[in-house]
């Protein structure tokens, strides 16, 4: 089994706890109610980091296999469809950006274009009703829509 | 004694908190039974949507709890039925429940798991009405040095206990912690670890972290998983019943492996899933004296089934006395009692009794409404095994952003969450079990400004950490956890 991820990580984590306690230096207070001060558990906590991510260099585990590169694609862009999904969430409003995301994301996850849009339109009417109607929640409409109508 | 069960079932027995445990335990069964989605997900999901109902808080609680149970149901559905746990308690489930369902019992297996389910419940749930309020009252006598020595044994316990690593469960637990110093130190006010925008000022808030570390890596595993195969059908269910003749085989495993559950469940940090795997090897110890255990027998199925219950139920002692959870899920649960701006702790059962009492006693209402369902309507609850994948992650999706959003109306919180979603799935990857960091991010708080309390009673003096009998007990017991585990082997091996 591969036990470098498990060494690549101690080490990423021991520059993070290094980051950390640098940072952590300068958490400065003219003056400060407790002995303590906002300064000592952040580095304590670096320090600690620091220490079980060198026991991980020294002593890795094997790990679980990663994604290879299709995966890794699909992955991509799973997450590229949830950020673009934010991205224009309050700008083209709920309904839209909604039975596009859930759209692509059936698609994604193996359904047919038909069965992706079908979930599409149906769990965003569903959806939509639901939070706005059921729930009294407030969703971003996206006014354009009604500005071009 | 128990004024606060009787004012607790007058809570909860009112029609709305009623409607909501048995509509709770109807969603959390439902949440258990899909693979993927367990009991912290499916609370994670819910909590924003329950407060912006504007529910009181015991009422919100209730629901939630009931989710929490439910889900230990509906998790045995898929082990049993697919070989695929529906969430980490059930993992254990698989082992003789699966043979069983393939020897065309599947029927008799779900029967059974509900009863021991339900055993195994009643046990913590009496357990936790009777333990609680003792625990609350020795509790008020804690100080901060009392409480940070406590944190100090949850995260030891937590080591230990849970996951295969304790290396990465204790870096994990330090993630979490580190990523609840986030923000601006209340005391002084000092920025920490903000970047200078303006949204981390008052840290990472609990939903974002949750739903992001839980639920949107949980959409990136399904995307793997749901290339690698999956996709077979259901076996036959048959007719769901138990026979008089099962029950009586199983009653002491059920007894035993309830009591031993709620037990686990109380340690802080360990959840159903430990609970699960210690009544099974205990249960195999005890009584498998022909071999039978992982072929098929029906001890070996109500063991874990009993004990995940049982701990659900014992987790919440901790939680209700302490404010310490005693796993993942209660820790999700009290992030919703922060939102509601109430502190748990020992003074919960006295100055909040609706609150500690209307849940314990919803969890006895629960627990017999869960017991009706799942006897009849298993069949049903196993139907929603077969939803695609490419109907439950879209939902997934839609109701994690919408819960992020409607809490915060920010599109920032939505970012974050996507981030922590990915620092999950990569942590997950890399073999850490997320409770942990969960864990460590809700105590993380609380654990700094219990040392720094503590110490400006003492006036810098470490010494105050270990001067009362409890707090030298507390480090006593971590320190012996940490150490045995070590330890004792060596020294058995020695003594040979």
């Amino acid at each position: 089994m591969n036990r470098t991820a498990d060494r690549v990580l101690g080490l990423v984590l021991i520059v993070l706890a290094a980051g950390a306690a640098a940072w952590a230096t300068r958490f400065n207070v003219p003056f400060s109610y407790d002995p303590l001060g906002p300064k000592a558990f952040p580095m304590g906590l670096a320090l600690i980091l620091a220490v079980l991510s060198l026991v991980l260099v020294i002593r890795p585990g094997a790990n679980g296999e990663w994604p290879d590169r299709p995966m890794a694609l699909k992955l991509g862009l799973v997450l590229a469809v949830l950020l673009v999904y934010a991205l224009l969430f309050t700008r083209l409003g709920y309904p839209l950006t909604s039975l596009c995301a859930v759209t692509v994301l059936a698609r994604l996850f193996a359904a047919s274009w038909r069965k992706a849009l079908v979930t599409g339109v149906a769990m965003t009417v569903v959806t939509y009703f639901l939070f706005t109607q059921a729930l009294g929640i407030g969703l971003p409409e996206g006014r354009w829509l009604s500005a071009w109508f | 004694m128990f004024d606060f069960l009787i004012q607790g079932f007058e809570v909860a027995l009112s029609p709305l908190n009623l409607g909501l445990a048995l509509f709770g335990a109807i969603l959390g069964t439902l949440f258990g039974a899909l693979p993927g989605i367990g009991p912290i997900n499916g609370i994670a999901i819910l909590m924003p949507l329950a407060y912006t109902l504007g529910l009181p808080p015991e009422s919100a609680l209730i629901m939630l709890a009931a989710i929490y149970t439910g889900a230990e149901y509906g998790g045995r559905m898929s082990s049993i039925l697919l070989n695929v746990p529906g969430d980490a308690g059930a993992v254990m489930t698989t082992l003789d429940g699966h043979p069983l369902a393939k020897q065309g019992l599947a029927g008799p297996a779900l029967g059974l798991s509900a009863v021991s389910s339900f055993v195994g419940a009643t046990i913590a749930i009496i357990g936790l009405t009777l333990f609680a309020p003792l625990l609350a009252e020795a509790a008020v006598q804690f100080g901060p040095a009392e409480l940070f020595g406590l944190m100090v044994f949850a995260f030891a316990s937590m080591s230990v206990m849970m996951g295969k690593d304790p290396i990465k469960t204790a870096i994990g637990a330090v993630i979490g912690v580190m990523i609840a110093t986030i923000g601006v130190d209340s005391s002084t006010g000092v920025m920490r670890y903000t970047f200078g925008m303006a949204e981390l000022q008052d840290g990472i808030d609990l939903v974002v972290m949750i739903i992001g570390l839980f639920a949107i890596s949980e959409i990136l595993l399904m995307l793997e998983h749901n290339m690698r195969g999956g996709g077979e059908g259901l076996p036959p269910l048959g007719r769901v019943f138990v026979s008089w003749k099962e029950i009586r085989r199983c009653r002491a495993t059920m007894g035993r492996c309830g009591l031993l559950g709620f037990l686990v469940g109380i340690l802080p940090g360990t959840g159903a899933s430990v609970a699960g795997a210690v009544a099974y090897t205990t249960e195999k110890r005890i009584s498998d004296k022909e071999g039978t255990f992982g072929t098929g027998d029906m001890r070996g199925l109500a063991a874990p089934e009993a004990a995940n219950n049982a701990s659900a139920a014992g987790s919440f002692v901790p939680m209700l006395t302490l404010g310490i959870p005693g796993s993942g899920t209660t820790a999700v649960l009290l992030g919703a009692l922060m939102l509601y701006n109430i502190d748990p702790g020992p003074m919960l059962f006295s100055e909040r009794p609706e609150v500690a009492g209307g849940l314990i006693a919803s969890l006895y209402i629960g627990n017999l409404a869960l017991l009706a369902l799942n006897l009849p309507l298993a069949g049903l609850f196993a139907r929603v095994l077969i939803v695609p994948r490419w109907v439950l992650v879209p939902a997934i999706a839609l109701l994690a952003f919408v819960g992020v959003f409607q809490l915060h109306s920010n599109l920032a919180a939505i970012y974050l969450m996507l981030l922590i979603g990915v620092g999950g799935y990569l942590l997950r990857k890399l073999g850490f079990s997320l409770a942990p960091v969960i864990l460590g991010f809700v105590l993380g708080g609380m654990m700094e400004s219990n040392l720094r309390r503590a110490l400006s009673i003492s006036g810098g003096d470490l010494g105050i950490l270990w001067q009362s009998g409890i707090s030298i007990g507390l480090w006593i017991a971590a320190v012996a956890l940490l150490v045995l585990p070590w330890l004792l082997p060596r020294v058995l091996r020695a003594w040979r």
